[in-house]
């Protein structure tokens, strides 16, 4: 029983939940076509449950994640994966594998047991190491590789299943600032180049004002707020949703919305020094 | 970072090491020295199988070995091909058959150590061999169907006992030492049941011997590998998604659950199967897939460098059992426990802390 | 005394209680039943009944050697699991007792000795090198000896040692059926004069376990807390491993290898008085009859007339315990 909607990838209803606890509950969500959503929110608030349930990593309790106005889990698998690229939160590679080879796994669900190597596939392959700046690497294993280098070598791997959609799950954590600089700006390349629909979790406010067409804000699995950053990303929003008084001032270089906190720490008088709460962000 | 100018072709990019084969729309990919490495294999097997039938009581030339095996009439045709060649052709199933089984399980649990053997699906075939033929229940015929049952069976203990939200490798692993041990407790049970010369036949079967095996064992192994073929070319190219965790594999479009249940099951029955042929044969299992995999240097086990290499280990081993204190026969599964236990104890010590993952 | 100290005697005392019914049982049950009165009868005022007989020259002395074998084999456990830190140690799944048949089995095949109180010296080494074998094994390599590593070093030398007894018994026909003993543990068929041989060496192994077995308590808080109480760890590691390698050999020496008595036990004794060893020992050696007698019991009439030996049953009642044990997530640390 879904309604129609206007665009590939949409969210009804969907509610979700792990054996005891319940994460999402009757969340809508239609994700804009060829722009990049980012979704953001406090830490356990559901947007990699959301993100997972998106790509089909996780199935809904109820209600439906509709791709093409179909219901994602009756649609077989490798039909998916070759319309939804995801790159999950910590992949693990399989011990010394190359560079290439990684890569050239994701031409998967494009493959099948007579077909196991078309010149299709090594041009995807190609492509992928190319646009994400990893065809130096290729023959390098992936577990010499540093944080940022690895991060581009999965997103190749996610470029080469050809997918017109891209769903990435914190795709910066555990990187340093200029490798986590180098991976959004990758994306947002990708995003441009080809009008791929990309949708990607971060936990960096200021990031996600920066990359995001689309910004969707969450809170203990509702979504509080969603649209263009500069109209969404306001002070009452950062505290209703992330509980932290800030000011929000023009990004110096893009213009857009910037988010600093409002309080410097001072030290306290001292009977007050019990009471005094430890919010920082 | 600097972008490269894509003017001209890109060069061809391939899985390293494979070599590709096109024809219309059609292509395969072939790993090169896996090939060489089967092929290497398979010349060493021809070479011991020759020498396992020249060797014994009375040493036959190897030109009339040759000629026996072409069909040839031969003064030596009695020994070779009467008494030396159905215990061979067994062997040689068997040690195939496990090789295939142990490099399945293997793959599914992503760890060497999980091997059938280990695991107790070759104790539980064994046990319900023992009961069968204790308890007169069944046919002759139908006791290589009650030997993979009993393999099915202990494979399902173990998965029900090890599972609690989920299956942990390690806790996996110890629970099948544990389901090990008990059947082999129950096939001593069920020795003490039949009468002396049952018991005394098991004994000898129950540590994993070929000695009196024929073809009259050999054909069921025969027929379950042959089925088993097409299976197994499924089972080479569904081995690749084992490798991911669970999520990249399900981004890809991988049935994982199916995937690995397909896979352990056609492993219990190879494994089972075979126990029924040969007895027991311990190690086999957890030997021959990680010599294999060392050989040909890949991520992933080889299904036919397995087999073959199954197939050479229980050839070699028998040969030695057979003359090492001439004229009496040691049970083959002493030899291969023998080498393969301390193989066994030297990869423990490798074992790095890798979580073998949740699997559900 | 203290409401916790009576709880902990009330259950000695129900261990001991327990131990008099098993040994009665063993005494009444098998393929001939022989009324509980008419044991007592043959015991205390002798008489030439068939019965009688029965009792005092079969029963009896299967019996005391249950009871030994029982005490000695769950002290060694309770020992092992204290010194290694270990839920799952004991001297079957460590492959210890599998040690010790090939030391016997070595005696008897290549140095002509048949005699208990000479091949149990044999039992002693060989038990004692498979323990050294399987820990280097299991603490070799990342992460020490985790319960994991343990259980498949003892799976490995268990096996490895197990065809080293059938490779030997094989090509040596002639004591084929001596061998029978040491490749399943048994307590029918072991004579009177068994009794008189193994008793001291069983003494010798007590005694070192109660010399140390303050030190258990402390060893249990970890290596560098029991070094802060005053104790000396290698000291008591090497005295307890001593201890259940002298009560492992005997009893192997005595019945053949028998597996999972030293796990159960102790695990059961700390979930009735607690973890002090000062409890535990005592409980334990009480316990650890009654499993084998109890099994040994079970062995008989499972399938009358034949009688299962001990170490099967055991293995069949040990193993559940052990999964579940395994199942509690305590125990993997993978």
């Amino acid at each position: 029983m879904s309604r129609p909607t206007t665009s590939r990838l949409a969210a009804q209803d969907l509610t979700l939940a792990y054996e005891d606890r319940t994460v999402v509950e009757g969340l809508d969500l239609e994700i804009p076509d060829g722009k990049v959503t980012v979704v953001v929110g406090p830490n356990a608030c559901g947007k990699s449950t959301l993100l997972r349930a998106l790509g089909r990593l996780l199935k809904p309790r109820r209600g439906a994640v509709l791709l093409d106005g179909a219901e994602l889990a009756r649609v077989p698998g490798k039909q998916i994966a070759r319309t939804i690229g995801v790159l999950p939160q910590s992949p693990t590679p399989p011990d010394g594998i190359t560079v290439a080879d990684l890569v050239a796994r994701g031409r998967q669900p494009h493959q099948k047991w007579w077909q196991q190597w078309s010149e299709a596939d090594e041009l995807a392959v190609a492509e992928a190491l190319r646009r994400t700046d990893t065809a130096d690497l290729s023959d390098r294993p992936v577990d010499e590789l540093s944080g940022g280098q690895r991060q581009r070598v999965w997103i190749a791997m996610a470029l080469a299943q050809d997918t017109d959609l891209l769903l990435l799950d914190e795709p910066t954590t555990y990187l340093d600032i200029a490798h986590q600089v180098e991976v959004l700006d990758l994306v947002r390349r990708l995003n441009h180049e080809r009008g791929r629909t990309v949708v990607a979790v971060l936990h960096d406010l200021n990031q996600a004002a920066r990359y995001a067409d689309h910004l969707v804000a969450m809170k203990a699995g509702r979504i509080v707020a969603q649209g263009r950053p500069a109209e969404v990303v306001t002070a009452e929003l950062v505290e209703d949703v992330f509980g932290l008084s800030s000011v929000v001032v023009p990004d110096p270089v893009t213009g857009g919305p910037l988010v600093v906190p409002a309080r410097a720490w001072q030290p306290a008088p001292l009977q007050e020094e019990h009471t005094r709460s430890t919010t920082r962000p | 970072m600097s972008r490269a100018t894509a003017t001209a072709a890109p060069p061809a990019v391939r899985p390293a090491g494979h070599a590709v084969l096109r024809g219309g729309r059609a292509s395969f990919l072939v790993h090169r020295r896996s090939v060489v490495v089967a092929v290497a294999l398979a010349i060493l097997l021809a070479c011991a199988v020759v020498a396992y039938l020249c060797v014994g009581e009375s040493f036959v030339p190897p030109t009339e070995v040759v000629r026996v095996l072409l069909g040839r009439p031969s003064p030596d045709e009695l020994v070779v091909g009467t008494l030396r060649l159905p215990r061979l052709v067994v062997g040689l199933l068997a040690g195939a058959a496990f090789g295939v089984a142990g490099a399945l399980v293997q793959t599914v649990a992503r760890n060497p150590l999980a091997s059938p053997d280990v695991i107790g699906v070759t104790h539980g075939a064994g046990a319900a061999t023992v009961a069968a033929i204790s308890f007169n229940a069944v046919a002759y015929d139908a006791l290589p169907y009650v030997s993979v049952a009993g393999g099915l069976a202990a494979a399902l203990l173990v998965y029900v006992f090890a599972w609690r939200r989920g299956l942990h490798s390690s806790r996996f692993v110890l629970v099948g030492i544990g389901v090990s041990v008990a059947l082999g407790s129950l096939t001593q049970l069920f020795l003490t049941k039949g009468d002396y010369l049952v018991a005394q036949q098991a004994k000898v079967w129950l540590t994993g011997s070929l000695n009196g095996r024929g073809y009259e064992e050999a054909r069921p192994l025969a027929v379950v590998l042959l089925l088993a073929v097409p299976a197994a070319l499924w089972a080479a190219r569904a081995q690749r998604g084992a490798h991911f965790d669970d999520d990249t594999a399900a981004a890809l479009g991988v049935r994982l659950d199916r995937l690995r249940l397909g896979l352990t099951v056609l492993g219990v029955v190879l494994a089972s199967v075979a126990t029924g042929a040969a007895g027991p044969v311990d190690f086999v299992a957890l030997l021959a897939p990680q010599i294999a995999r060392r050989l040909t240097r890949t991520a992933q086990i080889p299904l036919l460098s397995s087999a073959l290499t199954g197939a050479l280990v229980v050839v070699v081993a028998d040969l030695l059992a057979r003359r090492l204190f001439s004229p009496i026969e040691l049970p083959v599964g002493v030899l291969t426990a023998v080498v393969g236990a301390p193989y066994l104890m030297w990869l423990i010590v490798r074992t790095r802390s890798r979580s073998g993952g949740t699997t559900s | 005394m203290s409401p916790s100290t009576r709880r902990r005697a009330g259950w000695l005392l129900a261990g001991t209680a327990m131990l008099l019914i098993a040994v009665l049982l063993s005494l009444a049950v098998g393929s001939r039943q022989i009324a509980p009165s008419e044991v007592i009868q043959a015991l205390v005022h002798g008489g030439t009944s068939d019965d009688a007989q029965v009792v005092r020259s079969l029963r009896v002395p299967r019996t005391v050697i249950g009871v030994l074998a029982g005490a000695a084999l769950a002290l060694a456990g309770t020992v092992m699991q204290g010194i290694t830190r270990n839920p799952i140690a004991e001297p079957g799944i460590l492959g210890v007792s599998q040690g010790a048949s090939v030391g016997v089995v070595c005696a008897i095949a290549f140095c002509g000795v048949h005699t208990l109180g000479g091949y149990v010296w044999f039992a002693f080494t060989g038990a004692a090198l498979a323990a050294v074998g399987v820990y280097a094994v299991a603490s070799g390599g990342r992460g020490g000896a985790s319960p994991l590593k343990l259980a498949l070093a003892g799976a490995a030398m268990n096996a490895f040692l197990a065809s080293l007894v059938s490779g030997i018994a094989t090509t040596n026909a002639r004591a084929l059926d001596e061998f029978r003993f040491w490749q399943v543990g048994s307590i029918s068929g072991r004579g009177t004069d068994i009794i008189g041989q193994i008793w001291p060496f069983l003494l010798a192994g007590l005694v070192l376990v109660v010399a140390m077995s303050r030190g258990l308590d402390a060893l249990a808080l970890g290596d560098d807390a029991a070094k802060g109480l005053g104790h000396n760890v290698g000291l008591l590691r090497l005295l307890g491993a001593l201890g259940a390698t002298v009560l492992t050999g005997a009893s192997v020496a005595a019945v053949g290898p028998i597996a999972f008595t030293g796990l159960a036990v102790p695990h059961i004794a700390r979930a009735l008085v607690g973890t002090a060893h000062r409890w535990v020992l005592p409980l334990a050696a009480l316990l650890g009859p009654v499993m084998i007698l109890g099994s040994d019991v079970l062995g008989r009439i499972v399938f009358p007339p034949s009688e299962v030996p001990v170490a099967v049953m055991t293995a069949l009642i040990g193993v559940p315990f052990l999964i579940a044990l395994v199942r509690r997530r305590t125990v993997v640390a993978a």
